[in-house]
């Protein structure tokens, strides 16, 4: 039978039980989260992996202090959202961002579908680096699909005070992905 | 895109990364879990040698001496491990709790990083004069000794002098980097915690 990775947890204690998932577990299931947890937050390829790097070892170290009151992928966006708040503000100079695009269409049944859709979430990506850092956290949350219940928890604010920043952080979204509009 | 819909962006940002990204993000986990293990490894056995050590030279030479030197040696090691065992902890509270306490913690450490960088800046001064003070005051040279002969050598003491006013250079340029940094990096977590703190007055206001 195969452990269900969001009721059980892997420790950095080399012990994997029946109840533990294994890391390499974690890392196909979630890998994906904190991929795009990482690229959120640095634009560059380089710094990006050593980003990339402190988030698995964050989420190795965390890992023991699991407990499931929370779902696991709950658990691993806290912790890679965590460990790159305070990679930015332990970054030198401020975290590359480049020209976005000016238009999104993707939707136009071109050939080269599959391209705009890349370069659409390549935009979506540049834009959510623009945000301001509590815009960004709330953001980054409802594109991965939380709940609001879970993001209120996550992010330890009240539902309207969410409801509130989540509106201020889709506006700011908006204008910058639309800015004619 | 004709409307901007969060859900349909959420399709968009959900794609997953290709086999090629996942199999090097799985070669990056992967060493980085090897990496962490050796470290735990590392730190378990030089903590077991360090103490080896110190009961086998207690206990092959039961002095008194020695076995305060022993004894302080095991207090220093266990004083650090639960130190490490400490700074752990606080970190994991960083990493698990909210983004405001996660934040709150970093200025605190990068404050009390920065304290110590300056106390140490300052009493750099008044230790090489107590230590300049303390040579004079206990030099009592003789013809011969190895002390005198080296005072009789003029290029070697300017050797020695310009060699250690260089380590105290590039000691002093490292510290004040050091204390640059870390005060940049107080600006932008002050700077990220204020962000919050006016979101966090905002949604009470619409309260």
């Amino acid at each position: 039978m195969v452990a269900d990775p969001d009721t059980n947890m892997a420790g950095p204690n080399g012990v994997e039980n029946d109840a533990t998932p294994p890391f390499d577990r974690i890392v196909a299931d979630y890998g994906g989260l904190i991929s795009r947890i990482a690229m959120s937050y640095e634009a560059d390829p380089t710094l990006r992996e050593d980003l990339t790097q402190q988030i698995f070892l964050a989420v190795w170290q965390a890992l023991p202090s699991y407990r499931a009151d929370a779902t696991l992928k709950t658990f691993i966006a806290k912790v890679a959202q965590n460990r790159s708040i305070s990679y930015v503000a332990r970054q030198a100079r401020q975290p590359r961002v480049a020209e976005i695009p000016e238009t999104l269409e993707a939707e136009d049944g071109t050939p080269e579908q599959h391209a705009i859709h890349a370069n659409e979430r390549e935009a979506l990506l540049e834009a959510t680096r623009q945000l301001a850092m509590p815009q960004r956290e709330v953001i980054i949350l409802v594109l991965e699909g939380f709940t609001y219940t879970e993001i209120g928890d996550m992010l330890n604010i009240a539902p309207n005070a969410l409801a509130l920043r989540l509106s201020r952080a889709k506006a700011a979204l908006k204008k910058i992905l639309e800015p004619g509009r | 895109m004709t409307e901007f819909d969060l859900d349909r962006l959420g399709d968009v940002w959900r794609q997953q990364p290709d086999p090629a990204e996942l199999e090097a993000l799985r070669r990056v986990a992967d060493a980085v879990r090897r990496r962490a293990r050796w470290s735990q490894l590392i730190d378990v056995l030089a903590a077991l040698v360090v103490a080896g050590v110190v009961l086998v030279l207690a206990l092959s030479n039961p002095r008194k001496e020695a076995l305060i030197v022993g004894g302080a040696a095991i207090v220093a090691l266990l004083y650090s491990i639960v130190r490490q065992r400490r700074l752990r902890e606080a970190e994991l509270r960083g990493l698990t709790g909210s983004a405001e306490e996660m934040l709150d913690q970093s200025i605190a450490r990068v404050q009390a990083t920065l304290k110590r960088a300056k106390f140490g800046a300052v009493m750099t001064t008044p230790a090489l004069v107590l230590g300049l003070a303390l040579g004079y005051l206990t030099d009592r040279r003789s013809p011969g000794d190895p002390v005198s002969w080296y005072h009789g050598q003029p290029g070697l003491v300017a050797a020695v002098l310009a060699l250690a006013c260089g380590s105290l250079a590039i000691a002093m340029f490292f510290v004040f980097r050091s204390m640059r940094n870390s005060r940049q990096e107080l600006e932008r977590l002050t700077g990220l915690r204020e962000a919050y703190h006016k979101e966090g007055e905002q949604g009470l206001r619409s309260d």
